[in-house]
């Protein structure tokens, strides 16, 4: 039987914006300055992913362009190349959620591993279209796309366990079914 | 079904397309944020600044702990240097009147000097797609779009976008970027070639364009020739590592180790002012 908060007043989409934030801060200046930038995850991909395999695409295509978007504001070239990569990452993960049990651990595991190529290519092939900042894509595989990749599929352990608990104690109400 | 799925579809579609557009329009052309944009990042610079002091703290930390005898070695050589680079002081000294009193004879124009400011390195993206950094001087500090950002080590890129008390980098490494460069030791004319970022390599430059008859040596230091208005001449860029023909076989190109560390950006300066250019003899503003 679930246990669900409905007198939780912030908005789903407030506190998924703070979350961002925080994630975006910690990981830009805290972790951005301890580890050398070789290969460090991307937390909030697998954040906006597991969000979006939780509650479906609708609504994981207004959190990945929300993610994306102050990720654009805080580092991006521009604004638009993070929220469109995070976006379709999204809508692809919440199609996804439709056939798989999302209280199994597997699914969000996979479906991370597959969104980190996707968000990958995506970035780049616009770095490509907009700044002709080309690159062998097989370096980029091996190098950037494949480590990440398994980076976040052992992320998504700990990230998924905490964000479907709170969804299911009705911490984002009235998202929380 | 069929309808609602399409309708869906189509919202999808326009907003990949508004999306298109804005990375067009918000890429290259703008230096400044909008005002909600500003009024965010106002809000999170002493934020990000907390955490980056955070960040680095705990690196020392543990640097102090795992690297503690490369440091005692590390003190020891830079005492020795210290003690070599006050002789070279000296010598600088003498150097500096001597080519005052020749500027003199000859009527030549002072060098151009600049005025730096420091900034603290408070975010980086942690993307490997792009090389910024975030520091913590805006534009009430009077930093603008396009100035150079050094540190005592050399060169490390320039300011792409600025807000209220932050500002965005670019650094060198950086592949969408491109600086006109010059090999110190040779000083040939013709040995002016791009460094760019080489993403195949991250951390590591290219310089490319350098023409066939130019005699490179690793080790060779490369500086800034001060071409384009944004990066003032002569400063340290890195050092040749490795030469080699282009593609095509008709120019040379050559690896770049940089004289700064990307990895470890804390404090770099702001080149923000340029002084006129005067006469040394008459003392006059030059136009």
């Amino acid at each position: 039987m679930k246990e669900v908060d409905s007198n939780n007043t912030l908005s789903p989409y407030l506190i998924v914006f703070l979350l961002s934030l925080f994630i975006l801060v910690v990981e830009g200046s805290l972790l951005g300055v301890i580890f050398t930038r070789v290969n460090m995850p991307d937390l909030l991909l697998v954040f906006v992913t597991c969000l979006a395999f939780i509650w479906g695409e609708k609504k994981g295509v207004l959190i990945g362009l929300l993610a994306g978007l102050m990720q654009d504001l805080f580092f991006g070239p521009a604004l638009g190349l993070f929220a469109l990569a995070k976006m379709v990452v999204a809508y692809l993960a919440g199609m996804t959620a439709r056939e798989v049990y999302k209280d199994q651990l597997a699914g969000p595991m996979l479906v991370v591993f597959m969104a980190t190529f996707v968000h990958e290519f995506i970035i780049f092939f616009l770095r490509f279209l907009f700044w002709g900042s080309g690159g062998d894509l097989f370096y980029f595989l091996d190098v950037v796309f494949l480590p990440k990749a398994v980076y976040h599929f052992m992320l998504t352990i700990p990230i998924y366990s905490i964000l479907y608990r709170a969804d299911q104690k009705g911490y984002f109400y009235p998202f929380s079914k | 079904m069929v309808d609602q799925t399409g309708r869906r579809f189509f919202i999808f579609l326009s907003i990949m397309i508004l999306l298109l557009s804005a990375i067009h329009f918000t890429g290259d052309y703008r230096s400044r944020y909008t005002f909600a944009e500003d009024l965010l990042l106002a809000g999170l610079s002493p934020v990000q600044g907390f955490f980056s002091q955070l960040g680095w703290r705990t690196y020392r930390f543990f640097e102090v702990i795992l690297d503690h005898n490369r440091l005692i070695e590390e003190n020891k050589t830079l005492q020795q240097e210290l003690a070599a680079q006050d002789n070279l002081r000296y010598q600088l000294v003498e150097l500096q009147k001597e080519n005052y009193r020749l500027r003199e004879m000859l009527d030549f124009k002072e060098r151009v000097s600049y005025e730096l400011l420091p900034a603290q390195v408070i975010a980086r993206d942690p993307s490997q797609w792009f090389e910024t950094i975030t520091i913590s001087k805006g534009y009430i500090d009077g930093v603008k779009k396009d100035m150079a950002v050094v540190t005592s080590d050399g060169l490390v890129g320039n300011v792409a976008k600025v807000s209220r008390n932050s500002a965005q980098v670019l650094l060198l490494t950086d592949s969408r970027r491109a600086v006109s460069a010059l090999i110190q030791r040779t000083r040939e004319p013709g040995t002016v070639g791009i460094v760019e970022g080489y993403p195949e390599e991250q951390g590591y430059l290219r310089m490319v364009n350098i023409p066939p008859e130019a005699k490179l040596q690793p080790g060779d230091t490369v500086i800034s020739a001060g071409l384009g208005g944004v990066f003032p001449k002569g400063l340290i860029i890195g050092h040749l590592l490795e030469t080699g023909t282009d593609q095509y076989g008709l120019l040379q190109q050559a690896i770049i180790k940089p004289a700064v560390d990307f990895n470890r950006l804390e404090e770099v300066f702001i080149v923000i002012e340029r002084l006129p250019l005067r006469s040394v003899g008459t003392g006059e503003e030059l136009p």
